[in-house]
């Protein structure tokens, strides 16, 4: 027995045959149906009374609001062994997307496994396994001790806040968009939205039809993506021209046409012309953006300078009255139960293909990706990537550090298909979904072509 | 495992699942529920050959429910009473096997999947895509690089078909080619005349070679002794494939869930059901 077997005065329960899986959201469930497959014994852990992490808008970290709806279509964004309902439409809603989540549980029989309402509070490495604190429904602290750690805690709900000369005596409300549920609170007022990503343009839309007078702050110019193209869902569309293969200057010059071709050009519509390359920056699925600032019902403002007073002044040094300034500026990647260093490489954490943890062979991360399209079928594969690394370490521990230490060498490899993407916090864990995915089938042939070697 | 092997991962890109993902149609599935189910046990899902329906298990179902398995079939697009996609000539096993997946995501648990003939290749590849499920039959499942095998046992034993369907023309097999000698020669017939045409590119993507499948789940192979559309070796294959061995059942054809004979080869798959298939246990 490794360390002590007692913590705060209390016995620790030897779970060491178990891996705990932390959050029971879209990555957690997919983890732990994942792992179960191939014969793991699992525990999942999740704060919330119920599953779907980010997609259930009751829970506390949920940041949907309710207009909230897919930005990929079903083919990219679907569980590729659980694929949704044809009864649904291309995009879903959030409230579609949590019974999705809640079908796929029931299905995989993942209900019965997660322990709702817990928290973890504390993770205490050990030299194999950690020491986890966990407060149940009860409200009572207790310890176990686990073989292995999978992290699955979510990264779009720790609000990102920016900060302004003069934010702090402004007299108008300030909030994050963490804080948006409805259109509601933006009824008959003076609104100001920072920032363009998708969620800010979601919220600028919506206050194009709820408030008196809508502006929309972003610091550059971005390119808007339409969510249909031809007929089809855009992505559907977009991917042909990836499938092509061709250099990256190509593919995202044909980007460029066929946005020139469907939306037409931004400047028409009083839009800053974008300073980078299709693909450089997040894409931004919306098409109701334009055609409410071609309507004057959102006016296009460059970033915020400072504020003073109600005004809010921008860097061109025009200024406006406003009763809310809406932060949609992100989120940040937290970890607040893990000690610090435990995952190497700080704000941008160093994984092999943002999972496995290039020493550890007990600690992996799943679901900590901002693809350019959907989430859930790239965090499946993850977590088949995780699940087949796992048996690999357990028929031979060797075998398993090796894999590692050749995995390393490709550590700044990370998935990007050469696009020289915009610095910023928001491309941190950035990844291009074709060559994400390509990576992954790469490293899973390589994978098992070392457990076939080692059960030979 | 089987001999030489090649090693291979998971199929992670499906490009043209991705760009033209098959149109969503209204399916037909059959149900047929024990009276007394047994806790943990898995549903299990049949899905049916070429040219023909969920009708094809039309005497499995209560027998699989009579022994207190939850029995479902489903209607791949275009046959038995499931919508036919817009444009059939476009179908091809990609489509089936979306049907399946779609149905099995309507199911409360990873299902048992059984396929016969052109099923059991849709079956073949989902058990590549969906690894849940907790065993696989096949039933006169071809084997993946037997295509010519099956070109040449229907020109020995039903050129007719053959002509017919190589230029084109709607087509269905004689009944002497489809069940073994045990089933009288009108009920045969019947059968023959319910059978509707396959869509060419399925039925041809059927007998063209396909990658050999990498599967884990534990598979069970069986053959119709008399089998004129699929022969025995070709099953055979399959199953050596699969690194396990064929069951044969003399006497019998090609249609081996609805020909005389078909409660032998049930009980057989029910057996090795009990025995492979462990009552869902909490890990």
């Amino acid at each position: 027995m490794t360390g002590t077997t007692m913590r705060d005065g209390m016995r620790v329960e030897d779970r060491r045959g178990r891996i705990l899986v932390l959050g029971a959201g879209s990555s957690g469930l997919t983890a732990a149906k994942n792992l179960r497959e191939r014969g793991f014994a699992v525990d999942v852990v999740e704060r919330e009374p119920h599953l779907g992490g980010n997609w259930n808008i009751e829970g506390s970290a949920s940041r949907v609001y309710e207009s909230t709806r897919m930005i990929s279509s079903k083919p990219f964004t679907q569980y590729p062994d659980f694929p949704m309902p044809d009864a649904a439409p291309d995009y879903l809603h959030h409230t579609h997307v949590l019974a999705y989540l809640e079908r796929y549980a029931a299905h995989f029989g993942l209900d019965r496994v997660v322990e709702r309402s817990t928290t973890v509070e504390e993770v205490v490495p050990l030299p194999r396994g950690f020491d986890v604190a966990l407060t149940g429904p009860d409200g009572t602290r207790r310890w176990r001790r686990y073989g292995r750690l999978v992290i699955a805690n979510g990264h779009n709900w720790s609000p990102k806040w920016p900060t302004y000369p003069g934010q702090d005596t402004f007299t108008g409300e300030l909030l994050h968009s963490a804080g948006y549920r409805s259109g509601d609170q933006l009824a008959g007022r003076r609104v100001v939205v920072v920032g363009a990503g998708n969620t800010g343009c979601d919220i600028a839309v919506e206050a194009a039809q709820r408030a008196a007078v809508t502006y929309h702050s972003t610091r550059r110019a971005y390119w808007y993506a339409p969510k249909y193209a031809f007929g089809k869902p855009a992505d559907q569309v977009s991917d042909l021209i990836f499938a092509l293969r061709l250099p990256m200057r190509v593919t995202q010059a044909l980007f460029q046409a066929t946005a020139r071709l469907v939306v037409g050009r931004y400047e028409r519509y009083g839009l800053p012309t974008p300073d980078h390359r299709f693909l450089e920056t997040h894409p931004i699925v919306n098409q109701q953006l334009l055609y409410h600032v071609g309507h004057g019902a959102i006016t296009p403002k460059p970033d915020v300078d400072h504020f003073a007073g109600d005004e809010v002044v921008f860097t061109d040094g025009s200024r406006v009255q406003a009763d809310l300034v809406l932060f949609a500026t992100g989120y940040l990647i937290r970890f607040p139960f893990l000690p610090e260093g435990l995952l190497p490489g700080g704000a941008r954490p160093q994984l092999l293909r943002n999972v496995l943890h290039p020493e550890r062979t007990d600690l992996a991360v799943i679901g900590l990706i901002q693809p350019d399209s959907g989430q859930f079928a790239l965090v499946h594969w993850q977590s088949v990537l995780l699940a087949t690394f796992l048996e690999l370490d357990a028929r031979d521990p060797a075998a398993a550090q090796r894999y590692l230490r050749d995995a390393a060498r490709h550590l700044e490899d990370r998935s990007q298909a050469g696009i020289a993407l915009v610095d910023s916090t928001r491309h941190l864990i950035e990844v291009e979904h074709a060559a994400y995915a390509r990576d992954l089938e790469r490293d899973l042939a390589e994978l098992a072509r070392r457990l076939a070697a080692v059960a030979a | 495992m089987s001999r030489g092997a090649r090693v291979r991962g998971e199929k992670v890109q499906r490009r043209l699942d991705w760009t033209f993902p098959p149109a969503p149609i209204e399916r037909e599935v059959v149900h047929a529920r024990p009276e007394a189910p047994v806790p943990g046990r898995p549903p299990v899902l049949c899905v049916h050959g070429a040219g023909m329906g969920a009708w094809a298990f039309e005497r499995w179902l209560p027998a699989l429910a009579a022994a207190g398995w939850h029995g479902v079939a489903v209607s791949l697009r275009g046959h038995g009473g499931s919508q036919a996609p817009a444009r059939p000539a476009t179908t091809t096993l990609r489509h089936y096997e979306h049907d399946v997946l779609q149905t099995i995501t309507e199911l409360p648990a990873p299902p048992v999947l059984v396929g016969h003939s052109l099923g059991a290749v849709v079956v073949q590849r989902l058990l590549e895509r969906y690894r849940s499920a907790p065993a696989g039959v096949l039933l006169s499942a071809p084997g993946p690089d037997h295509g010519l095998a099956l070109l040449g046992a229907l020109a020995r034993h039903d050129p007719v078909t053959l002509a017919r369907g190589a230029v084109g023309l709607r087509t269905r097999p004689r009944a002497a080619a489809l069940v073994g000698p045990a089933t009288p020669r009108e009920e045969a017939q019947r059968l023959v005349e319910r059978l509707q045409a396959e869509p060419a590119l399925a039925a041809l993507q059927v007998t063209l070679p396909r990658r050999r499948p990498v599967v884990r789940t534990p598979v069970l192979v069986v053959s119709g002794g008399e089998d004129r559309i699929v022969p025995p070796a070709s099953v055979a294959r399959t199953a050596r494939l699969l690194g396990t061995r064929a069951h044969l059942f003399r006497g019998l054809g090609h249609a081996l869930p609805l020909e005389r004979g078909w409660e032998d080869v049930l009980d057989l798959v029910l057996a090795w059901l009990h025995r492979t298939v462990a009552v869902t246990q909490e890990t």
